[in-house]
């Protein structure tokens, strides 16, 4: 082999994991040090105390309501989008006409920033002005308007359908992907030996669907889980923090109530969660690989 | 009517209500933007004429030029940092087969699951430390470390379709490594560092946690932000500008990413599981 510095893959893979590592490993150290720490709100370190961060977050009702709504914010968009996207990623595999521009339009709102959707969707959910009232007075299903996002009753379903139709395109297509490489041959011979439809899926489409399932859950998880732009731009959190999940309650720990302790100690807690579902991840994928 | 007719039918009333969900947000957009302004207020659907004078209206009264300039600048000069970083080591990564690869691929992977909104507080810190706060500077070194985990696996995943045998045959002829990386090896992987470029520079452009924690002042705010500004905390909002000013600012790169989405699904199909 000639030596040249193209040659020896650590120097090659250096400057990538220095710039990395640089910005992720210095502030997680930051984190852990001021969330062990009492800390004033111009973040100066005032001496060790222990924990007391952390238990300060555990006993403020408010992280413990953020907590229990992000469960429900996780699941309920994680099992929504794979609700929609199994059956719409079946029809996107099928032969019918149009359906290049279907398949645009569905994965039309992962190409817009999340900021700008919540935005738009702010503006449509408005209970004077807005469109959705509006529609919905059209065509006769209401007929008071509804002040969609002054409520958490209303704010948070409707934040929870915006992170739906926002994942959908993702999942859809990553199951287009498992949908096309699933051979055509098992059907067909399931057609000859009569299988019904709802066989077919059952008995082939799903468990040969399995791993990229299994995947698209713990991903989705994962980034629902991060997910800060939806409720940010619609409600920031309220109204008084009744649509809060744990990463607006965290940002607003941190840069509105100037408590960076307990907020640094609920990132590392929240780090500590992520590199758990990343563990989950990978083993799933490891074990997709195997077989 | 042909089965296929007839499929296609069924098809397209099966998917109707979302695409009329997913198509709501973007007529509404649409429409309030080219609302007048003493229309807009009003719930009714169509403007009685349209104002297309909106678009230039909010041009100056969003300060939009300089919001986005920001986005290029900091779109372009994070995906350029984390290309000339990421194209090295997805090199290595795709070529050689060496210790610590394994740990080098978890180490990106944590890296990517790992959104910055939880290591806000922790970058916060850096930023001031590194005398940045405020500097759209600060937010082209985050966004770039951010994005390398994401350009080395497409990057990598797409170098590794490209045969080995064809910079060992230039090595034989006599070529040096060097020479046989930018003689065969670039010109042949300059697609998929295209494709990765422009997700990176997408990315970058939409991002919005980072952005609104490091910029303080409307000279250096991005896009997102900008926008954001003029919805947040006010009790006037000029509906109809900050729409024609979200349209200006998503449907050219909207337009861009449903034409490449499909590369991007099969990097990150085969990027997930090797």
């Amino acid at each position: 082999m000639i030596r040249s510095p193209l040659t020896n893959p650590y120097l090659l893979i250096l400057p990538g994991f220095l710039l990395a590592a640089f910005i992720i490993l210095w502030p997680l150290y930051q984190l852990g040090t001021i969330s062990l720490n009492d800390v004033n709100r111009f973040g100066q370190l005032r001496g060790f105390n222990g924990v007391e961060n952390y238990v300060a977050v555990f006993t403020d009702p408010d992280f413990l309501g953020a907590l229990w709504r992000t469960f429900i914010w996780t699941g309920a968009i994680v099992i929504g989008t794979l609700v929609v996207s199994v059956p719409v990623a079946m029809i996107l595999n099928e032969d019918f006409y149009g359906r290049a521009i279907a398949r645009v339009i569905i994965m039309l709102p992962w190409a817009v920033s999340l900021t700008m959707t919540a935005i738009v969707w702010r503006w449509a959910l408005n209970g004077e002005s807005g469109m959705l009232n509006s529609g919905l007075h059209g065509l006769g299903l209401i007929d008071q308007n509804i002040q969609w996002l002054a409520r958490a009753s209303t704010a948070f379903p409707v934040q929870i359908m915006i992170g739906i139709l926002v994942t959908v395109p993702f999942t859809t297509t990553i199951f287009l992907g498992g949908l096309s490489s699933i051979p055509d041959d098992l059907y067909e011979a399931a057609k000859l030996e009569g299988a019904s439809r709802w066989q077919t899926f059952r008995e082939i489409t799903l468990p040969l669907m399995k791993p990229f399932l299994n995947i698209s859950i713990v991903l989705n998880m994962i980034y629902v889980f991060n997910s800060f732009p939806i409720i940010w731009a619609t409600t920031q959190g309220g109204p008084a923090n009744s649509t809060d999940i744990l990463v607006t309650y965290l940002y607003k720990l941190g840069f509105r109530f100037g408590k960076l302790g307990e907020a640094s100690a609920l990132s590392v807690m929240m780090f500590v969660l992520l590199l758990a579902f990343t563990v989950l991840y990978v083993s799933l994928a490891m074990r997709r690989e195997r077989t | 009517m042909s089965p296929k007719l007839k499929k296609s039918f069924l098809y397209w009333a099966l998917l109707s209500p979302l695409i009329v969900l997913i198509l709501f947000p973007f007529a509404v957009m649409f429409i309030t933007a080219i609302k007048p302004a003493n229309e807009v207020l009003s719930p009714t659907w169509w403007p009685r004429e349209p104002a297309w004078r909106n678009f230039i209206d909010m041009w100056a009264v969003t300060n939009f030029g300089n919001a986005l300039w920001n986005s290029v600048y900091v779109s372009v000069l994070s995906t350029v940092l984390a290309l000339a970083v990421s194209i090295p080591a997805a090199y290595a990564m795709s070529r050689f087969r060496f210790a610590g690869q394994g740990f080098f691929r978890q180490f990106l992977l944590v890296t990517q699951m790992l959104s910055p909104i939880v290591l806000v507080i922790g970058l916060f810190r850096l930023v001031v430390w590194l005398g940045l706060l405020d500097n759209v500077n600060s937010i082209v070194f985050v966004y770039g470390a951010f994005n390398v985990a994401f350009t080395v696996w497409m990057l990598q995943s797409y170098f590794s379709t490209i045969p080995k045998d064809l910079e060992e045959a230039a090595w034989i002829e006599g070529a040096s490594p060097a020479k046989a990386l930018v003689m065969v090896f670039l010109p042949l992987a300059l697609p998929a560092m295209t494709v990765t470029a422009i997700f990176s520079f997408i990315n970058a452009w939409n991002e919005f946690v980072i952005a609104l924690t490091m910029l303080r002042r409307q000279e250096s705010y991005t896009l997102p932000i900008q926008i954001f500004s003029l919805v947040a905390g006010r009790y006037t909002v000029e509906w109809h500008h900050v729409m024609a000013a979200t349209f200006v600012a998503t449907i050219p790169v909207a337009i861009i990413f449903a034409w490449l989405q499909r590369y991007l699904v099969r990097g990150l199909a085969i990027g997930a599981v090797k």
